[in-house]
């Protein structure tokens, strides 16, 4: 895997650290980072994307914490063995929960009713 | 206490620490007891609007400037009185570097060099062909730019433990200021080496800051880690009938002409926030640190 696979919104509400994990579980469960993939180097990503190291290096503890990654003696990180198949339907439905969440707050305040929004969205899904 | 344990104590103390500073120009009071401490390996971003007295905080810290009140320590030692050892061991970079202007840089970074043991000659080089800067050049004909790339390179050719940076990306590029926080962040990171730098430009240090400070009419509104700082902290805006339910803040408070408010308000240890974002109509928006300086300051 590239640093450079990563994007870092600095100006973002949400802190560093989570949006590497957020990234790396999406990249994980979409089968981009298969099973055993070696990942950058805590160096080569804080220095490809001027962040501080020890934002990355909580970035790769926790997804470590969390099953994802596996650290390697003498090699560094690298992507689990068990994480694709672990991944169930409701799970992946897990990682898509804030976006929709803030899609149906968004049609609230814009006063839309479900029927035309649900009607785009299944147009988006079957592109 | 006997020498071994004089040492350790030194090394282990903060790099940089200011106990209830104050400090007035004329009537104006421009620090109003500051207390801050940077942990070894931190880096702190220290932000603040124009004339919020960052820069003679900074010169308070480092003994440039004599506080009425309080106390400054570098390496554990009174700021006013620093030993060489413990200059060796400094980076800073003020504002506007005007030192030395009638020399070249050549001749200043070999100057400087015999006065630092790890004077790294090898980084001077590559860093500055990188920028293309002219070495041959007097210092008083170079851009406000190039003038304050070369500030920072003359700061990091030493290696400090301590790197005090005065607003430095204030006159650099995109390129050139993404290069410098690229810096900070690795020699932080690996070298261990402690930063404190201010600056208004708040993307920077959502980058490389490990912690934060806001500092707000002379006073430190806020210092925690900047992740923490993201998590802990949100906006809750309440429309103008449930307004008077709003909880107290001593952070930002802020009534629009619809009689509606924003609070800042901060979460519990659960992660919970407060009672009154469940009121009808009432929103929660997390923040930035620039949206959340903006409402502070305001």
């Amino acid at each position: 895997m590239d640093a450079s696979l990563l994007t870092i919104q600095p100006a973002s509400a949400e802190p560093i650290y989570r949006q590497i994990v957020e990234q790396l579980r999406r990249l994980i469960a979409g089968g981009q980072l298969p099973p055993g993939e070696l990942l950058p180097s805590v160096r080569e990503v804080a220095g490809f994307h001027a962040i501080n190291p020890m934002t990355v290096s909580r970035a790769y503890s926790l997804a470590e914490s969390e099953g994802l990654l596996e650290r390697q003696r003498g090699k560094g990180m690298t992507v689990a063995a068990q994480s694709r198949t672990a991944l169930s339907q409701t799970q992946r439905m897990g990682l898509l929960e804030p976006q929709i969440a803030a899609l149906a707050r968004q049609a609230r305040e814009l006063e839309l009713p479900a029927e035309p929004v649900l009607r785009r969205l299944d147009k988006l899904l079957k592109e | 206490m006997n020498a071994v344990a004089q040492v350790v104590a030194a090394a282990s103390a903060a790099p940089l620490q200011v106990r209830s500073l104050t400090h007035r120009y004329d009537s104006k009071v421009v620090l109003d007891h500051v207390d801050l401490a940077l942990q070894p390996g931190s880096v702190l971003g220290l932000i603040g609007r124009n004339g919020a007295g960052k820069s003679t905080l900074i010169r308070a810290m480092l003994g440039l400037l004599e506080p009425q009140a309080g106390e400054a320590l570098v390496f554990g030692e009174p700021a006013l009185k620093l030993s060489d050892a413990a200059k060796e061991r400094l980076g800073h970079v003020p504002q506007q570097p005007d030192a030395l202007a009638w020399l070249t840089a050549a001749q200043m970074f070999d100057y400087l060099s015999r006065f630092y043991p790890r004077w790294d000659h090898r980084f001077v080089r590559d860093t500055m062909q990188r920028w293309k800067i002219e070495a041959d050049k007097v210092m008083a004909k170079l851009s406000p730019g190039e003038r304050q790339r070369v500030d920072l390179v003359r700061a990091l050719a030493p290696q400090p433990e301590l790197l005090v940076l005065d607003e430095p990306a204030s006159a650099l590029d995109p390129v050139a200021r993404r290069e410098l926080l690229r810096e900070i962040a690795l020699r932080a990171g690996e070298a261990g080496a402690t930063v404190l730098f201010s600056t208004h430009i708040v993307s920077d240090l959502e980058r490389v800051a490990s912690d934060i400070a806001f500092l707000h009419d002379g006073r430190l509104l806020l210092h925690c880690p900047v992740d923490e700082t993201k998590e802990r902290y949100a906006r809750l805006w309440l429309p103008a009938n449930v307004a008077a339910a709003a909880p107290a803040s001593p952070l930002g408070k802020r009534r629009h002409e619809d009689g509606s408010l924003s609070v800042i308000v901060e979460c519990d240890a659960g992660g919970a926030w407060p009672e009154a974002s469940r009121l009808p109509g009432a929103r929660i928006d997390t923040l930035g640190l620039e949206d959340l300086f903006v409402e502070i300051a305001e």
